[in-house]
């Protein structure tokens, strides 16, 4: 997928236009937030289980390259072929090739944000293979042709009256915009492509070192349809996906739903180890892990090494005041919201990704949230600092903060400057307002008034009350 | 209450407090120096930093940072009206000299001598009534960086609710952020309209007259949406509340 994270401050704009958008974003993070405040809320141990997930996330990843090793021996002694692609064109690739050698036309895939981050569905589409998604949302988004606009809910930016539009122009359906009968007509549309794929294509929520399964987080159900009724299953999961053990699945497990859709426990949770054994009633006869590192290994060695932390639970993206206020297409690319704000600049680079770091007020509501404690408020001012560094800002922003420090480096010379604006403020400004400011300033007065300037700053009518001396 | 013990208190007034809001300065001593406190006010004092910070541009905060830790040298505590500014000294200095370790230790040291006005107040000089004249039905917002970055949450309602004039009326997701950000509300000035707008609207469904909060940043934002859409309601700082009437030298 290619990235239109620059785009971001136009995108955003035309985002906040869209009503339905604004609804339909408002309305799914509303309940989302909710039912995570009473999941916590019913569950007394949740922050316990925070400190001990981020505990087994920032150690696996110390020791990642130990957990992978084991994690690919364990998974080929029980019959998978685990792949490791560097970037994502390789990965596209072996993916392509796999379905090549296993002779598949038709593949139905679980929702995977990485398979959107390397663009699995085009490559497979090009080596003629076909691709359709089997999570209701990303089976609306594939069929309206856009990305997913939320990490969890692919199609949570769409009302349903949209969905049923699009099912009745793009499947031939009768009209109906009740949701039951929406489920009902894509079950039974994707029925048909279960029973006859050759392949089933999912991601991982994780993966067990010491066991070598496949862990799957869902809600519907065409995760395990998936993986079970076509012959061969592939796997596209990032390194970083890796745990030790399934001792450590439960408290990652009660983290993730309830930060997710605040479910104590997902309606299916598939471990899925190794191939169909000959006494096994079902399971995939081929198994095909593709590790992609696609970048992940740079920002391992890197500051930002928490970030790998991440399980993609979205509950930042629902926290945060200003994705709920653009939505997830705004951000231009596959991961939205606060992880997305990092991930984005670090995977696509800091020039395509830094308009998603600056659009943050640093409210810090998501590190409150985050199930595994990921500074994330931290990591985009470093992102900003790095942008300076790199030299990627925008000239007028160094030239002003140039100025700033220049000013703000002797009290004498601010007080000058406060006096002589505070002195022009009288006759520009009344009723101690400035509805109108120069230069950039004016962002700020198109909506709103800023405060007139004193006509004396606090410092001048405190030595005037009280005397030269301090 | 502790009324006769002296206790030195470097007065931090904020570069917004200086060039905008001089009632807001003294406001705070005023209260300070009603409760025994004997401030002072380092007048080579200018800003934190905290904008060339939060905008990545470290040189300059570095900069700010160490021309306020030489304003601000010595001892006593150093007390300001703002939740952010509070926040920068406290939590963003040490990171800032993370690689200069005298600094680091200078910063850690003002750090731990540096509060909110509304913290102070009830943690170290253990006020219970702020002995305010103020009278109106007020909400309160908490700022970000107050609540999350600094954990405050309590002292300013304790204080707002034993103020006998004073109704205090809770609006939804009060810690919400406004949308001010600094200089994220020039960057993104259609979101950050966008959630003073919700910020205004939780607001303006208390019914209170007037909407307060430590931090001068927030009240700039939602005090300005509020004079350009004629909202009936007024920010004010929660340090002239405290204080009832102040006297200001203008």
């Amino acid at each position: 997928m290619e990235p239109l994270s620059r785009f971001f401050h136009r995108r955003s704009e035309k985002a906040l236009a869209d009503t339905a958008l604004q609804a339909a974003i408002s309305r799914a993070t509303g309940k989302f937030l909710g039912a995570r405040a009473d999941a916590v809320a019913a569950f007394p141990g949740f922050e316990a289980a925070r400190d001990e997930g981020s505990r087994i996330r920032r150690e696996t990843l110390d020791r990642l390259d130990f957990h992978l090793a084991r994690f690919i021996a364990e998974a080929e002694r029980r019959g998978a072929v685990v792949h490791v692609a560097r970037d994502g064109a390789e990965a596209c690739e072996i993916a392509a090739r796999v379905a090549k050698e296993e002779g598949v036309a038709l593949a139905v895939k679980s929702k995977s944000m990485l398979a959107e981050e390397i663009g699995l569905n085009e490559a497979l589409k090009s080596a003629g293979v076909d691709v359709v998604e089997a999570d209701l949302g990303e089976y609306i988004v594939q069929l309206a042709g856009e990305p997913p606009s939320h990490i969890l809910a692919p199609a949570v930016h769409m009302a349903r009256e949209r969905v049923a539009r699009l099912f009745e122009e793009k499947l031939g359906e009768p009209y109906t915009d009740r949701i039951p009968e929406l489920v009902g007509i894509a079950r039974r549309r994707l029925r048909e492509k279960f029973l006859t794929a050759g392949m089933g294509i999912t991601g991982a929520n994780f993966l067990c070192a010491d066991t070598g399964s496949v862990v799957l987080v869902t809600n519907e159900g065409n995760g395990r349809m998936g993986t079970i009724l076509p012959r061969v299953h592939l796997v596209v999961a990032g390194i970083e996906k890796v745990i030790p053990g399934l001792a450590d699945l439960p408290v990652l497990l009660r983290l993730l739903t309830r930060s997710a859709t605040g479910q104590p426990i997902s309606t299916y949770v598939s471990v899925l180890t190794g191939v169909k054994r000959p006494e096994d009633p079902e399971g995939p006869e081929r198994l095909h892990v593709i590790l992609v590192d696609n970048g992940r290994t740079g920002i391992l060695q890197g500051k930002y090494r928490d970030i790998l932390k991440c399980i993609r639970c979205g509950a930042c993206l629902n926290v945060c005041p200003v994705y709920q206020s653009v939505g997830g297409h705004a951000y231009g690319w596959v991961y939205s919201g606060p992880m997305g704000s990092v991930l984005t600049p670090l995977l696509a680079g800091l020039a395509e990704g830094a308009p998603l770091a600056n659009a943050s007020t640093l409210c810090g509501a998501c590190a409150e949230v985050c199930p595994v404690k990921i500074p994330l408020p931290e990591f985009l001012l470093e992102l900003r600092a790095d942008e300076r560094e790199q030299g990627l800002k925008d000239p007028a922003e160094v030239f002003g903060m140039k100025g700033y420090a220049a000013v703000m480096g002797r009290a004498g010379i601010l007080e000058a400057l406060e006096r002589f604006i505070g002195v022009i403020s009288q006759v520009l400004f009344k009723e101690g307002k400035a509805p109108w400011l120069p230069f950039r300033f004016s962002a700020w007065t198109d909506r709103r008034d800023f405060p007139a300037p004193s006509p004396q700053p606090f410092r001048k009518l405190w030595k005037k009350q009280r005397g030269i001396r301090p | 209450m502790a009324q006769n013990r002296s206790v030195p208190v470097s007065l931090f007034f904020t570069c917004l407090a200086d060039a905008f809001f001089p009632r807001v300065g003294f406001a705070t001593a005023a209260v300070l120096e009603r409760f025994g406190a004997e401030v002072r006010v380092p007048l080579s004092q200018t800003c934190c930093g905290q904008p060339a910070f939060n905008s990545g541009n470290r040189r300059e905060a570095r900069k700010m940072a160490r021309k306020f830790l030489k304003a601000f040298a010595g001892d006593g505590y150093i007390v300001t009206p703002s939740g952010s500014c509070a926040a920068m000294v406290k939590n963003e200095y040490p990171a800032l000299f993370r690689d200069e370790p005298a600094m680091l230790s200078l910063a850690s040291l003002a750090g731990e001598r540096t509060y909110e006005l509304s913290q102070f107040l009830v943690d170290v000089l253990g006020v219970t009534d702020p002995r305010s004249s103020f009278r109106g039905k007020v909400t309160y917002h908490d700022s970000c960086h107050l609540r999350r970055g600094l954990g405050v949450f309590e002292a300013p309602r304790k204080l707002l609710r034993s103020i006998p004039g004073v109704t205090l009326v809770e609006m939804e997701e009060s810690d919400r952020c406004c949308g001010f950000g600094g200089v994220f509300s020039i960057k993104y000035p259609h979101i950050s309209c966008r959630m003073v707008d919700d910020k205004i609207e939780r607001i303006l469904a208390t019914g209170a007259q007037f909407v307060t909060s430590g931090d001068i940043g927030c009240l700039m934002n939602i005090g300005g949406m509020i004079s350009r859409s004629g909202y009936p309601v007024k920010p004010v700082h929660l340090a002239e509340i405290l204080a009832g009437d102040v006297e200001v030298p203008l």
